[in-house]
């Protein structure tokens, strides 16, 4: 019953949704909106895990006073404060939205940012045309980086790298998509009538 | 080898040794600094529109006074940079043209860039909270909560950002599902536009035009070809382009000057570190000739 259980409910709903696509009978599409509607409250419940292992990965950090732990105190001093501050003063006012605009979202503008400076330090370090491959790799990648901005567009590159985006990259980005569309369906096919059992954990 | 001839070559080694080793401190110096002086003087360089700009463009000059548009703040603010611009101007013009807003956030950080270029391209209109505009939120479960708006927006999101239950706002009592919808916006720093096409899309027939990073542009080219994806920017690009289209001088023009002396460096920099590889390779081989010449005589 431990594995049958879970494999039966997987079969149900599995078969719930793919016959919904096909049907617009009512019970089937409320069926079909519980569904939605639970998944997006366990998805809730992920999130409030994700503050859970959070906090207890970092509190142990600072109880056994592992490297960096000072680094710990700050992450939960951070997730407290926007938590109590949310609380108390709600996330339209207050200190809340004052952290998100100064503190978070340049923060997380500047790692991004950061990405320049190491993309321009490991094109020159590793960017090799050591063979054809790369050869053809590293001279589609200049053309369309130049391509795309306006000086790349002076000098008539913008062309040369529409052809690059809408031939070569569409037939190899269309290809992975129907390998991914395939493989997802297989494995969809094999949850659904319980071949494929890793989702319930070892020994399944 | 001559005498004279020996400090020359020992010049062009240094020289050659010199481009295979640049200091990466000195890399991140010329970056910045290509980045930083064309923002504080701008060059003015030209900027070209493309196809999907140009169709991106015309699926929203399409819609009429009091249509209804979807607007998905779909990113965070680690590439606010990059595709904040799209936000700020494709608002601005659906404000201007009289054309109503639903928008929401599909990632918990998109909530605060939501309230704050909502706020201010409204302002600037002079649009009304609950008649023009409504802000939903965030909803945790991206495709579950595109997937269920295709039934009931107003179930979906029971109540707005503030609190308010969304039948009790003026728009909200109009619109409830994707039938009720002119025009779907995502703007995204991720795989959602790809998600929208697919789920809002491919299951409801809704029309949808996106705004994506550089890098996610790439990814969704196959979309726009087939017609699943009516129109799309692609990066700090993109929001240029559409500026540009629009009339509006805004931060996306303003940062293409940058852009490219950034690009143009980056692949001065590889033919360096090629120029570097090759020479020292080439070297590094006649060395091994010599010596296995020496040896054999």
């Amino acid at each position: 019953m431990k594995k049958t259980g879970p494999v039966a409910f997987g079969f149900v709903i599995g078969m719930l949704m793919l016959v919904q696509h096909f049907t617009g009978h009512p019970w089937i599409t409320a069926r079909y909106n519980n569904v939605l509607d639970w998944k997006q409250v366990v998805f809730g419940i992920t999130l409030i895990l994700g503050v859970v292992s959070l906090f207890t990965h970092h509190f142990k950090k600072i109880a056994r006073r592992t490297a960096g732990w000072p680094y710990s105190i700050l992450t939960l001093a951070g997730l407290l404060f926007m938590i109590v501050s949310a609380a108390l003063f709600t996330p339209e006012r207050g200190p809340y939205p004052w952290m998100f605009v100064h503190v978070q979202a340049p923060m997380q503008a500047t790692m991004f940012a950061l990405l320049a400076f190491y993309v321009a330090s490991a094109s020159y370090r590793a960017f090799r045309a050591r063979n054809v491959n790369a050869a053809l790799l590293l001279a589609a990648g200049v053309v369309v980086m130049l391509g795309r901005v306006p000086l790349g567009e002076m000098i008539g590159l913008d062309a040369v790298s529409s052809w690059i985006l809408d031939f070569p990259n569409l037939a190899a980005k269309r290809g992975v998509m129907l390998g991914v569309g395939l493989g997802m369906a297989a494995t969809a096919i094999k949850i659904i009538t319980g071949i494929e059992r890793t989702y319930l954990g070892k020994g399944a | 080898m001559s005498a004279a001839s020996q400090p020359a070559t020992s010049a062009r080694r240094r020289w050659i040794d010199a481009i295979a080793t640049v200091d990466r401190r000195l890399i991140f110096l010329v970056i910045g600094a290509g980045v930083a002086i064309p923002l504080l003087f701008p060059l003015g360089l030209p900027v070209g529109v493309s196809r999907e700009a140009t169709a991106y463009h015309e699926a929203i000059e399409a819609l009429a006074p009091g249509d209804i548009v979807i607007f998905a703040f779909d990113y965070e603010p680690d590439v606010m940079a990059e595709v904040d611009p799209m936000s700020y101007a494709t608002l601005s013009r659906i404000f201007a043209k009289g054309v109503r807003v639903v928008a929401l956030a599909d990632y918990a950080g998109g909530v605060g860039i939501a309230l704050r270029i909502l706020g201010e391209t409204a302002r600037e209109s002079g649009r009304q909270y609950g008649s023009d505009y409504v802000f939903l939120g965030y909803n945790p479960d991206y495709t579950a909560t595109m997937l269920r708006m295709g039934e009931s927006i107003r179930q979906t999101f029971p109540t707005d950002h503030y609190g308010t239950p969304t039948g009790e706002l003026a728009l909200m009592r109009e619109v409830d599902n994707y039938a009720g919808v002119d025009l779907l916006v995502s703007i995204s720093g991720s795989a959602l536009a790809e998600y929208w096409v697919i789920f809002a899309g491919g299951k409801f027939g809704q029309k949808v035009i996106a705004g994506n990073t550089a890098i996610q542009a790439v990814l969704i080219y196959p979309y726009f070809q087939t017609g699943q994806l009516s129109g799309f920017l692609g990066g700090l690009k993109g929001a240029a382009e559409y500026e540009q289209l629009i009339g509006r001088r805004g931060l996306g023009l303003r940062g293409m000057d940058a852009q490219s002396v950034a690009h143009l460096l980056i692949v001065c920099f590889i033919v360096l570190g090629n120029v570097g590889y090759f020479t020292a390779r080439a070297r590094r081989r006649g060395e091994a000739g010599g010596m296995g010449r020496g040896h054999v005589g």
